[in-house]
């Protein structure tokens, strides 16, 4: 991230020295004012959706829930903790739904659950992979846009969009699979 | 179909955890407590991204690049009308909407070029965004291989989404 940052950074300040100086500040601002903006509706989302999955919690849906999921995510990510597997279940599940909103906590807290575990490095770049291929099956924003503009057939995309995640996703995994494997060790969780 | 899909979710979770006697109001509240701690945290990861968001695109670096990169991405299949989808789609949901909008207001909504943008849309994520946010919390942060598998694997799902609409 650092890196890409760096680079991306050096240039854009480099040219805009150089093209519209006074632009520069301006930019930075608005970028820091969209993302104000963002987190306050994220709080409102975010505490919407950790108040409902308090609940799964507490009641132990999200475990009975994890169980089932075990197979695939043992086959993506190798062993993990139950807890972070607990989490992985439910982001990954919310991810395909296409609720956005719940997709982000989970995610935190699958990645803060699988770092406090030696020799997880594998399973948090397969996670990483998964949730930046987007797995998600229906458009839902795209077709409320289509539907808008009263496209003639909006539901026109719905297939061939779950045909592209769907390779997007198998190709990230394949890669994964390929280019880290070898840092993937074997080691047990209880 | 869909519109069911949360509210009878909810609704199940809701009963059940009834049935397994949580309080419902306490461990609701404190769930929703926890949202703003996280926002907090997750703040600043959004501030920088954003930034270097509106840099890329008021420098011209944006431009650029489009310009460049035009030519390979015909090769391949993707319109150059839809380059700047491609290219801003890994660091900015708001920004890419934006665009998808453009897209269907020049072009009109059925048009190929407008449904090869909303699979493109549809089928990939920002790349950069779920890096720096779910981060956020991380110390790890050797993501350059994972990052750099992802934007390959989503660039080949913009190339399938062009071809794809082409046939259907």
């Amino acid at each position: 991230m650092n890196a890409i940052f760096g680079i991306i950074l050096t240039i854009s300040l480099g040219l805009i020295c150089f093209l519209s100086p006074d632009k520069a500040l301006s930019a930075m601002l608005a970028g820091g004012e969209k993302a104000l903006y963002l987190s306050l509706k994220m709080v409102v989302i975010y505490a919407v959706w950790m108040g409902v999955f308090a609940l799964m919690e507490k009641s132990g849906i999200s475990n009975k829930f994890a169980k089932l999921l075990k197979p695939i995510n043992k086959f993506l990510f190798g062993r993990v903790p139950n807890k972070a597997n607990d989490f992985m279940s439910l982001n990954i599940s919310a991810n395909v739904l296409g609720m956005s909103g719940a997709t982000t906590p989970m995610g935190i807290k699958s990645i803060e659950e699988l770092e406090k575990h030696p020799d997880t490095e594998y399973a948090i770049a397969m996670f990483f992979v998964i949730n930046a291929t987007s797995v998600q099956l229906i458009p839902s924003s795209v077709l409320a846009l289509r539907t808008s503009l009263n496209s003639s057939s909006p539901a026109d995309i719905i297939l061939p969009t779950i045909l592209a995640t769907s390779l997007s996703t198998i190709i990230g995994v394949l890669l994964v699979k390929i280019f880290l494997k070898k840092r993937k060790k074997k080691c047990q969780f209880t | 179909m869909s519109i069911y899909l949360i509210p009878v979710l909810f609704f199940l979770i809701f009963v059940y955890s009834l049935f397994k006697k949580v309080k419902p109001y306490e461990t609701f509240t404190l769930g929703a407590k926890e949202a703003v701690p996280f926002a907090v945290s997750i703040f600043p990861y959004l501030v920088s991204i954003f930034v270097l968001t509106e840099l890329f695109e008021a420098s011209g670096l944006s431009a650029i690049i489009e310009r460049i990169v035009s030519p390979f991405f015909s090769l391949l299949g993707i319109p150059k009308e839809l380059t700047k989808l491609v290219l801003i789609k890994p660091f900015s949901g708001s920004g890419s909407l934006a665009v998808l909008s453009d897209i269907y207001q020049k072009f009109g909504v059925d048009s190929y070029l407008a449904r090869s943008a909303s699979v493109i849309y549809g089928s990939s994520e920002t790349v950069f965004y779920v890096a720096s946010v779910y981060f956020a919390g991380a110390k790890t942060k050797k993501l350059t291989a994972p990052i750099i598998i992802s934007l390959v694997a989503s660039f080949f799902s913009c190339v399938f989404a062009c071809f794809i609409c082409r046939i259907i």
